[in-house]
């Protein structure tokens, strides 16, 4: 963990470059360390420990700006180092919408970095006999092979149990110091089966919790093998129109191009398809995507942005309209409007079930329920490959996953595509579950779209 | 300076240091162990409306210690190279010998090789005012290509690596390992809608790399084929026949055959190509390479991150399944010489086997006779990120500009596709291959849990039967 020493590198660094010419400055000091097992077929594969530090420095000299990072901490170092980045920043095109946030947005009260509960003691107790007993205990593979099924077996378990920690410290030149630490727990499983006829089917399962006695790896590696198994003897499908279903483990592949267009940084070079969005309904009416960043105890919670800037619970798009795009400082002067925050922390999509009422608070909403909402259609399990096109919204991705009829799932599919566009595949969003993973970042449940163009 | 005692120098280390680090490493019973010592400076410009107002520099410095026991690795890295923080990460790396097993032969030769990216111009001498003048030129010269553009981004970035490896067997290696790239997007607009165009450059080489003639390609580069790109459509999906272009195109040799070649998949049995070798797996008179001794090539290496000497590895030879790129461990495992792929993203990282310049050779066809011969398909021009599933096979990567083939002829321009298909199945179904390889300078990284430099190349092909993503 970050030391009070190197705190006060990190403050000698600030001071250091205002008093050699920098106008402002910002020091990020991070550290961090894992510990992970891994596993192949019931024996122990690797060991790995790692162990790392570095300082970056954003400097602002001149109205002319620049960025620097190293991982050598000492001090007559840094100065060296400080000195040339100042030199070089002065050579650089003058910039004056350059500049640190407004003092009154930044964060005052996260002083200690576990504000929030992300950090658990328990990993200053636990050593590598606690370790390498969890990743032992996760694997299968003497077990199933024990017991081996007359449709496929196991060729390959890989198994990986991490613990680690990430703490970093951010201060600028108009005072403001912002630490944030969290642990997290880790566990990761893949497994590779074959079937009677030869063929190969692969299924993974992982999940991460910053709380020791929350991480569960038992279940994992057999969570991985049934979805491998689930895989066997895919039928054909032709190409057409359907309903779709996206799974809550995979569903934020598809919210993660809308975030992509709403930041500041695709708007102001016009590289985003919602530029002019704001305000707008854009979306479907069942689209709620909120920014909950303040959730103690659960991943993606922070209290300040990469600027010091404070957090909040707000929302995004409501009912459809954009609510709000993610403006750092720099790019509101470029654009001319009031920065927001950066980012958005941990996005959450709000349940629906297109034309029938949920009531507030009560509600809960299954893979299940949204299959039998949807009668028909194909239920995506994994997608492969596949881009956006930020300009445009226009996609097309890989998917897997299965067919299902009357609600249930009938076969398995594979080598489909799907693609369409952004706009209106959120415009065609018929449902969303209230399943999303716990320990994810991002709070994305399944999702249901009808009239999703399939190839195969 | 390229010799041993100017990279123990970078260091602050003495031989016999690497062997106090390498006896703590084996202390505990390992097999073998190896060094990676690693000095990386990293420098970036960035220009934006019209102004190169932001860059930096970064370094990073350490050293990676691997243990091996049988087949199974014990990995620790240190920041700080006081011989006491080494040899606690020495230490923790030898834990691995509780796991266990045999002991194989690691042994591979690291025999001279010659240097393969010589720099005229050290980047670490060269400064940002007399890298600046290069994008502003970029930047005009961009602008001036088409009146519909409204923004220009352009990033330079260049790194310099100096690694020294030492292993149990007492090989000393070294090498300096220089990175330059550019990448260009401009955004146009015409009539009410968006495009943007994305070009790259990116060679071993020192800032020799820069020049007007360079920026003049790009520009070039970037203004070609954008009035395709406002009149392209979505093709209607489904199987058809692709015509890969030549250059990008070898990400189809990176994603369907080369990841399932790796031999670390194969040992594991993994690979859907985990019990085909010897066999025929594509047409007769097809060869496929792996290739870390081009010259500047974005994927060189004089040596691999193992020490092992940089080679060039036939996957395929005439069609049959010639060999698995190897690190050390696969090597010994199956019993056959390293190939020179175990490689790493730093010193953070252990060795794996990962490829370099991937790219099928030049075959006999006219590649307009190719065209010719496809009554409906797809003709892929430019394309960019790719994935492939290595026990079923299954690959994809995107299409961002093609034609559509209608009776032997390029028609309506199409982009923003995915296509998809299955690694043994697509090889099988090659029925031509053009005269025109061509090796592709673009910004390629791969993202095998973690990131290296490679290129890629292709002469055109024409694959029988894709799964092409459309309306």
């Amino acid at each position: 963990m970050i030391q009070a020493h190197e705190i006060e590198i990190a403050r000698h660094c600030i001071s250091f470059a205002c008093g050699n010419g920098a106008d402002n400055a910002r020091v990020n000091l991070n550290k961090s360390s894992i510990d992970s097992c891994n596993m192949l077929n019931g024996e122990l594969d690797k060991v790995t420990h790692a162990a790392d530090r570095s300082i970056y420095l954003y400097l602002y000299v001149d109205g002319k700006y620049g960025t620097f990072s190293t991982n050598m901490l000492e001090k007559d170092k840094l100065e060296d180092f400080i000195l040339k980045a100042i030199d070089m920043v002065r050579m650089l095109g003058e910039d004056q919408c350059r500049k640190l946030p407004d003092p009154s947005r930044t964060e005052r009260n996260a002083r200690t970095g576990r504000e929030l509960g992300l950090y658990d003691e328990a990993l200053e107790q636990s050593d590598s006999d606690s370790r390498l007993g969890r990743a032992y205990a996760m694997s299968i593979w003497n077990d199933e092979n024990a017991n081996h099924s007359e449709e496929y077996h196991i060729i390959s378990e890989e198994c990986e149990y991490s613990e680690s920690y990430d703490d970093s410290i951010t201060i600028d030149s108009q005072g403001f110091e912002g630490r944030h630490t969290e642990s997290a727990f880790s566990f990761f499983a893949e497994v590779t089966v074959q079937d009677n006829e030869g063929n190969r089917y692969s299924g993974y399962w992982w999940d991460t919790t910053p709380r020791k006695d929350a991480a569960d790896p038992a279940e994992c590696s057999r969570k991985a093998l049934e979805r491998a198994v689930a895989q066997i003897g895919p039928q054909p499908r032709r190409s057409g129109r359907a309903r779709m279903v996206v799974d809550s483990s995979v569903a934020s592949r598809l919210v993660a191009p809308v975030l992509n267009a709403l930041n500041g940084s695709a708007l102001q070079q016009k590289m985003s398809f919602l530029d002019g969005a704001l305000g707008h309904k854009v979306f479907g009416e069942g689209m709620n995507l909120m920014d909950h960043p303040r959730t103690e105890g659960r991943n993606g919670s922070r209290m300040y942005d990469s600027e010091g800037v404070s957090t909040k619970d707000a929302p995004v798009i409501k009912d459809g309209v954009v609510c709000q795009y993610f403006i750092n400082t720099y790019n509101a002067a470029k654009m001319g409007i009031e920065p927001t925050v950066e980012d958005a922390s941990r996005p959450c999509l709000m349940p629906y079930l297109k034309d029938k009422e949920l009531a507030d608070g009560e509600i809960s909403v299954s893979l299940r329920d949204i299959l039998q909402f949807c009668r028909n259609g194909i239920l995506v399990t994994g997608f492969n490959g596949g881009n956006t096109n930020p300009v445009t919204g226009d996609f097309s991705f890989g998917i897997e996953g299965f067919a299902f009829s009357k609600g249930k799932i009938t076969h398995p599919v594979r080598e489909m595509l799907i693609t369409g566009n952004l706009k209106d595949l959120w415009n065609n969003l018929i449902a969303a579950g209230t399943d999303a993973r716990p320990s994810s970042r991002w709070q994305i449940p399944s999702i249901a779209f009808e009239n999703v163009s399939f190839s195969a | 300076m390229n010799c041993k005692n100017h990279y123990l120098d970078i260091f602050n280390i003495t031989e016999a240091g690497l062997k106090e680090i390498i006896a703590k490493a084996l202390s505990r019973g390992g097999d073998f162990a190896d060094l990676y010592f690693e000095y990386t400076t990293f420098f970036n410009l960035n220009l934006k409306d019209g102004t190169v107002s932001s860059g930096g520099f970064h370094t990073d410095y350490g050293v990676g210690i691997r243990v091996l026991k049988g087949e199974k690795t014990g990995y620790a890295y240190s920041e700080n190279l006081d011989m006491r923080e080494m040899l606690k990460a020495a230490d923790a790396a030898s834990a691995i010998a509780q796991a266990g097993g045999s002991s194989l032969p690691y042994r591979a030769g690291t025999a001279c090789t010659p240097a393969l990216y010589p720099m005229r111009k050290n980047w670490r001498d060269t400064d940002a005012s007399a890298l600046l003048p290069f994008l502003l030129d970029v930047e005009k010269k961009v602008t001036a290509q088409d009146s519909r553009i409204v923004k220009v981004m352009a990033r330079l970035s260049n790194s310099v690596c100096d690694v020294l490896m030492y292993n149990s067997f007492g090989e000393i290696t070294y090498d300096t390992r220089p990175m330059g790239s550019i990448s260009v997007t401009a955004v146009f607009q015409h009539e009410g809608k968006s495009e943007n165009k994305s070009v790259s450059r990116s060679f071993r080489m020192g800032a020799e790399l820069i020049s007007g003639a360079l920026a003049d390609e790009i520009a070039a580069e970037v203004a070609e084929g954008i009035d395709e790109r406002f009149e392209a459509i979505r093709p209607k999906g489904g199987q058809m026949a692709v015509v890969m272009g030549a250059g990008p195109s070898g990400v189809l040799l990176h994603e369907a055959m080369g990841h399932a070649f790796e031999a670390d998949f194969n040992r594991k049995g993994q690979s859907i190509f985990s019990d085909k070798m010897g066999q025929q797996i594509c047409p007769k008179g097809v060869n496929v390479v792996d290739d870390g001794t081009l010259e500047f090539n974005r994927g060189a290496c004089r040596y691999d991150d193992e020490g092992v000497a940089g080679q060039k590895t036939y996957m395929v030879a005439d069609g049959v399944l010639n060999s698995y790129l190897h690190d050390r461990i696969s090597a010994a495992w199956y019993g056959v010489e390293p190939t020179g792929n175990g490689r790493r993203e730093n010193f953070r990282y252990n060795p794996i086997p990962r490829m370099r310049a991937t790219y099928m050779e030049s075959g006999n066809a006219d590649p307009s006779s190719i065209i010719a011969d496809v009554r409906q398909g797809i003709y892929v021009k430019e394309l960019s990120n790719g994935q492939v599933k290595i026990g079923e096979g299954d690959f994809t990567f995107f299409v961002k500009s093609g034609f559509l083939i209608e009776d032997g002829r390029l028609t309506a321009p199409v982009k923003d596709i995915n296509i998809i298909g299955n690694g043994p199945e697509a090889l099988a179904n090659i029925l031509a291959v053009g005269n025109d390889l061509k090796i592709d300078n673009g910004t390629w990284t791969c993202g095998k849990e973690q990131s290296v430099a490679v290129s890629c190349g292709m002469p055109t092909i024409l694959v029988k039967s894709l799964t092409v993503g459309g309306e």
